[in-house]
C-alpha cells in the first residue's frame, strides 16, 4: 500500500517537474548575451552626424543624392548581420499629431524577431539660437565692469599684447554680462573712480575692476602718488599706493582682477615716471616688488600699513606640480556653460599661498584651478567684510579667457536660451536595428 | 506483519531514490537558470564597461598626451562629449598582437602596432598602458578578463596599377563589406627628390581631390613619376559622415631605412633609428640621410603640410653602431594636432619613405588591447561606433569572467 502511495508521490513530483520545465523556458543565447542594439543605433547616428551630414540630409528632399549617400554610409558602417530601418519624423506644433513621418529607408523587409531603436533629434542649419545672459547686479547692487585701458600707462608680462588690445577683448567677452561696462581710458579717470566719482553715471559700489596691465598697475598722478597716500617716503616705494588701492577695493566692495603674474608688482604712469624703468627696459614704470601685493592685502583687510617686501608666491621650485595646474571641476563646468574654452592646464609661476586666507581674513569663493598643496594658482579671494581679489598666478602670456571664466564662475549669471523645437526646424530620426542569422 | 514491513522498506527506498533523482533534476534546471543569469549579467557588465571606457577620459584627462600613468582608465577625448575617443590615449595602449621590438641603444622594448613595411607605430613599454594596469584601474582585476578591439569602419586600399610615367593608382573604398560609392577622395602625394649620396633627400608634394565611382573605386594618374621614383600616397575618403584613410609607399631602398620610435608624448619627441640597429643585422652599414615633414587633415577633409623648423630635427643623418656619431636622432613633432610624420630617406643612392601616425587615427591604425578570448568558456561582446579625431571606428569589447564558476551548463 505504501509502495503504491510512493508511486503516486513520484507521479506528482514528475508532473511538477514537467510543468516547471515547461514554464521555465530558458532564453536563446542571443537573448542572454545580446549586442546592445540601442547603443549601436545611437552611436551610428552620432557617427554619421559628425560633420552635420546627417542633419543636412534630413532637410533635403527625398530625391536628393544625399539620401543615397546616407544609405551607402549606413550599410557601410553597420556590421553585415545588422539590418536597419531609418525613419524621419517632422516635429509639428499642432495638438493632433506631434510627430509626422516623412521619409523611411531600410535595407530589409523585416527586422527579424528582435530589434531595438534609438532616437536622435536634428536641427536645421537655418535655426538660430538666441541666448540672453542675465546681467550681473540685475537683482541687487553693482553690475558695473571697469576695464583699465589707460593710454598713459604701460603693461608688463602681457607679452605679445597691449593692454588696450586685452581691454578690447575683455569688453567683447564680458560686457553682455554686466549692466554697464566702462573703459577707464587714462589714469585721471582711474583717480576719479578711486575718489568715488562715477564716470558715466554708473553704479560704483560692488563693481568689478580688471587690471589689463599684467604685473603693473596704473597709478594716477597727484593725490594717489603723493607722499603718505601713494608714496612711502621712508621706503622710497609706491607700495603705499597699493595699500590705498586695497582700502578703496574694501570701501567700494570691488572685485579687483589681476590677469597674470605677480599682482601689483609695478606701478605705471608714463607722465609720472618718464625716465624710470622697471628694470627690464620698460619706461614709465616703477618697481614696487612683492610689497605691492602685501600692502594691497593689508588695505583690503583694513590692517595698518606695514611695509613688507617679502615675496609670497610659489612656482614649480616650491611644488613641482605647479608646472601644470588644472582647471577646477567647477571651472570646467562653466567653460561649457558660457562657451569659454581656455586651455584646461596652465603653468603657475606666481601661485599664492593658502596662508593669506587666514592672515587677511579671506574666503576663497571660486577656485579657478585646483589647489596644489598649499598653493592656489588662480582663485577669487573675498574678504570677510568687503572687497575681493581675483588673482591668476599663471605665467605669461596672459589668456584673458581665464579672467573672464573666473569672474563668470564667481558671479554665475544665468543664460536664458531660446526655444529649441521650432516647427519645421527640427526632425526626429529613429534608427531601428535588427539582427539576422545565428541563434 | 512481515509484508507490511517489506512494503515500508520498499516504499521508503523508492521514495528516497525518487527524491534524490528529483533533487538532481531540479538542481540541474536551477543550475542552468543560474548560469543563464550569470551570462546575462556578464552581457550587461560588458555593455556597461564598454560605456565606462568610451565615455570617460580617465584621470588626468589628458593622460594620452603625457608620459604619466593614469589613475583612472578611460579613452574619451576630453575635448568632446559622447563617443569620441582620444587618438593619443589609444596610442598609449599596449598592443596585444604585435611582436614587441627591442632597441638596444635605449634598452627598451616597444609595443608594436606596425602595419606592413614603412608604416610604424612603436611605443616604449615604459609609456604604454598594459593590460594588467588597465584591469586594476577598471576595478576588474582577477574578476574579469577582456579584449578591446578598435578598428576603422572604412577600409581604403591602394594599388599601383601602372608604375611607368604616368603613375596610375587605384583607390578602393569599402565599409563593412559594402563599397562606399561616390565617396570623395582627398589625397596627398609626396615624391622623393633624389639629391645624390651623402645628402638629405628632398620631396615635392601635391594635393587634390577625386571621386569614387559606383563601386567605390577611383583611379588617379600622376605624371612625372617613373618606375625608379620613391613616393608616399595618403588618401582620405569620406561620404555622409564616414571617413577612412589609406596609404601606400614605393621605395627603392628596403634594407637601410629609418624607423621612428616614440620617445616622449609630453615633449612630442620621436627617435629616428637606423634599421640595422633595430634588427641587429650584420656588419655596420651605410648611414641613412633623412628629411621629415608633418601632414595633417584639415576640417575641410583636405591634407595640409605643416612646416617643421630645422631646429626640430627635420633634416639629419643616422648611423649604425656605436661610433663617435649618434646612433639615433631626435625629432620634435610641432603640434598635438593628429597628423602623419612622413620621413623620406636616402642611403647608398637608394630612396624611400616611411610614415608614423601622430594620433592613432591619422593612419587609421587599429588596436587590439587585452587578452585573447580564445578558449574562454563564455564571452560576452558588445560593439559601439565611435569617432577618433573624425575618423569612424568600431569598438568591440569581449568580456569573460575569471571567478572560477563553470559557465557552460
Amino acid at each position: 500500500m505504501r509502495t503504491v502511495e510512493i508511486f503516486l508521490v513520484i507521479v506528482i513530483i514528475t508532473g511538477a517537474f514537467l510543468v516547471a520545465s515547461f514554464f521555465a523556458v530558458l532564453p536563446s543565447p542571443r537573448q542572454v548575451s545580446p549586442i546592445n542594439l540601442r547603443r549601436l543605433a545611437l552611436t551610428t547616428l552620432q557617427t554619421l552626424d559628425v560633420n552635420y551630414d546627417l542633419s543636412a540630409t534630413m532637410f533635403k528632399t527625398s530625391d536628393d543624392p544625399m539620401w543615397s549617400n546616407l544609405q551607402i554610409a549606413l550599410s557601410a558602417s553597420l556590421p553585415p548581420n545588422i539590418v536597419y530601418n531609418l525613419t524621419v519624423y517632422e516635429v509639428m506644433s499642432s495638438q493632433d499629431q506631434l510627430y509626422v513621418p516623412t521619409v523611411s529607408i531600410s535595407n530589409a523587409e523585416s527586422l527579424g524577431i528582435e530589434s531595438d531603436a534609438a532616437s536622435y533629434l536634428v536641427a536645421s542649419s537655418n535655426v538660430t539660437f538666441n541666448v540672453t545672459p542675465e546681467k550681473i547686479g540685475e537683482h541687487g547692487g553693482g553690475g558695473t565692469l571697469y576695464i583699465l585701458n589707460c593710454s598713459d600707462a604701460n603693461g608688463w608680462w602681457i607679452t605679445g599684447y597691449t593692454s588696450q588690445k586685452l581691454a578690447d577683448d575683455l569688453y567683447n567677452l564680458l560686457s553682455p554680462y554686466f549692466q554697464s561696462t566702462i573703459m577707464v581710458q587714462n589714469t585721471t579717470q582711474l583717480g576719479k573712480i578711486l575718489n568715488g566719482t562715477s564716470l558715466q553715471g554708473e553704479t560704483l559700489q560692488n563693481a568689478v575692476v580688471i587690471n589689463t596691465f599684467g604685473e603693473a598697475v596704473p597709478i594716477p598722478a597727484g593725490y594717489y602718488s603723493s607722499a603718505g597716500i601713494g608714496y612711502d617716503t621712508a621706503r622710497s616705494s609706491y607700495a603705499l599706493y597699493c595699500y590705498t588701492l586695497g582700502q578703496r577695493v574694501r570701501q567700494y566692495n570691488w572685485t579687483w582682477a589681476s590677469i597674470v603674474g605677480y599682482p601689483l608688482y609695478y606701478v605705471g604712469n608714463t607722465g609720472l615716471f618718464p625716465s624710470d624703468q622697471n628694470g627690464w627696459g620698460i619706461y614709465g614704470m616703477r618697481n614696487v616688488g612683492a610689497a605691492g601685493l602685501n600692502s594691497f592685502l593689508e588695505g583690503l583687510d583694513n590692517q595698518a600699513y606695514v611695509y613688507n617686501g617679502n615675496g609670497i608666491t610659489g612656482d614649480s621650485d616650491s611644488d613641482a606640480r605647479l608646472a601644470s595646474v588644472h582647471l577646477s571641476s567647477d571651472a570646467l563646468y562653466y567653460c561649457n556653460y558660457y562657451g569659454v574654452y581656455p586651455s584646461p592646464y596652465q603653468t603657475a609661476t606666481r601661485a599664492l599661498p593658502t596662508s593669506i586666507t587666514s592672515t587677511y581674513h579671506l574666503n576663497v569663493t571660486t577656485y579657478i584651478f585646483d589647489p596644489v598643496g598649499n598653493w592656489l594658482a588662480g582663485a577669487v579671494y573675498r574678504n570677510r567684510a568687503s572687497g575681493a581679489l581675483l588673482a591668476l598666478g599663471v605665467t605669461r602670456t596672459p589668456d584673458i579667457r581665464l579672467t573672464a571664466l573666473g569672474l563668470l564662475c564667481d558671479y554665475k549669471p544665468r543664460l536664458y536660451r531660446s526655444e529649441y523645437t521650432v516647427t519645421g526646424t527640427s526632425k526626429l530620426v529613429i534608427l531601428q536595428l535588427g539582427q539576422v542569422g545565428g541563434v | 506483519m512481515a509484508g507490511s514491513t517489506i512494503d515500508h522498506l520498499v516504499s521508503v527506498t523508492v521514495f528516497l531514490a525518487a527524491i534524490l533523482l528529483f533533487i538532481g533534476l531540479f538542481n540541474q534546471t536551477i543550475q542552468t537558470a543560474v548560469l543563464y543569469q550569470r551570462h546575462r549579467y556578464l552581457a550587461t557588465k560588458a555593455s556597461d564597461m564598454l560605456d565606462n571606457i568610451l565615455l570617460t577620459p580617465g584621470n588626468p584627462i589628458e593622460w594620452g598626451k603625457s608620459n604619466s600613468t593614469p589613475t583612472g582608465f578611460g579613452l574619451q577625448d576630453p575635448e568632446f562629449t559622447q563617443y569620441r575617443l582620444s587618438p593619443f590615449s589609444l596610442m598609449r595602449l599596449q598592443s596585444a598582437i604585435g611582436d614587441p621590438l627591442y632597441y638596444g641603444p635605449t634598452g627598451l622594448y616597444y609595443s608594436n602596432i606596425t602595419v606592413g613595411f614603412g608604416n610604424f607605430l612603436l611605443v616604449p613599454y615604459s609609456l604604454a598602458i598594459n593590460y594588467s594596469t588597465a584591469t586594476k584601474l577598471l576595478g576588474i582585476n582577477n574578476s574579469y578578463g577582456f579584449q578591446l578591439t578598435i578598428a576603422p569602419i572604412v577600409t581604403v586600399s591602394i594599388e599601383e596599377t601602372r608604375s611607368e610615367n604616368p603613375l596610375r593608382l587605384e583607390v578602393r573604398v569599402t565599409g563593412a563589406g559594402f563599397p562606399l560609392s561616390n565617396a570623395t577622395v582627398s589625397y596627398c602625394f609626396l615624391k622623393v627628390v633624389e639629391k645624390g649620396g651623402q645628402s638629405n633627400p628632398s620631396y615635392t608634394s601635391s594635393f587634390g581631390t577625386i571621386y569614387a565611382d559606383g563601386q567605390g573605386s577611383a583611379v588617379l594618374n600622376i605624371t612625372g613619376v617613373t618606375s625608379q621614383d620613391s613616393y608616399a600616397f595618403i588618401v582620405y575618403a569620406h561620404i555622409s559622415g564616414l571617413t577612412g584613410i589609406g596609404y601606400h609607399e614605393r621605395i627603392t631602398e628596403s634594407e637601410r631605412y629609418v624607423i621612428p620610435l616614440i620617445d616622449s608624448f609630453s615633449d612630442r619627441r620621436v627617435l629616428l633609428a637606423h634599421s640595422y640597429d633595430v634588427h641587429n643585422f650584420g656588419p655596420p652599414e651605410s648611414a641613412v640621410f633623412y628629411n621629415a615633414t608633418f601632414v595633417l587633415l584639415t576640417e575641410d577633409f583636405t591634407l595640409r603640410e605643416m612646416p617643421m623648423e630645422n631646429s626640430t630635427g627635420k633634416l639629419g643623418k643616422i648611423v649604425y653602431g656605436h661610433g663617435t656619431e649618434k646612433t639615433y636622432q631626435n625629432i620634435t613633432i610641432p603640434t598635438f594636432n593628429p597628423g602623419i610624420l612622413v620621413i623620406t630617406y636616402q642611403s647608398n643612392n637608394g630612396y624611400g619613405v616611411v610614415m608614423m601616425p601622430w594620433g592613432i587615427s591619422s593612419m587609421a591604425f587599429s588596436i587590439t588591447f587585452g587578452e585573447t578570448p580564445v578558449d574562454k568558456e563564455w564571452v560576452a561582446t558588445d560593439i559601439r561606433q565611435v569617432l577618433v579625431n573624425g575618423i569612424a571606428y568600431q569598438t568591440k569589447l569581449a568580456l569573460w569572467s575569471l571567478e572560477g564558476y563553470p559557465v557552460v551548463g
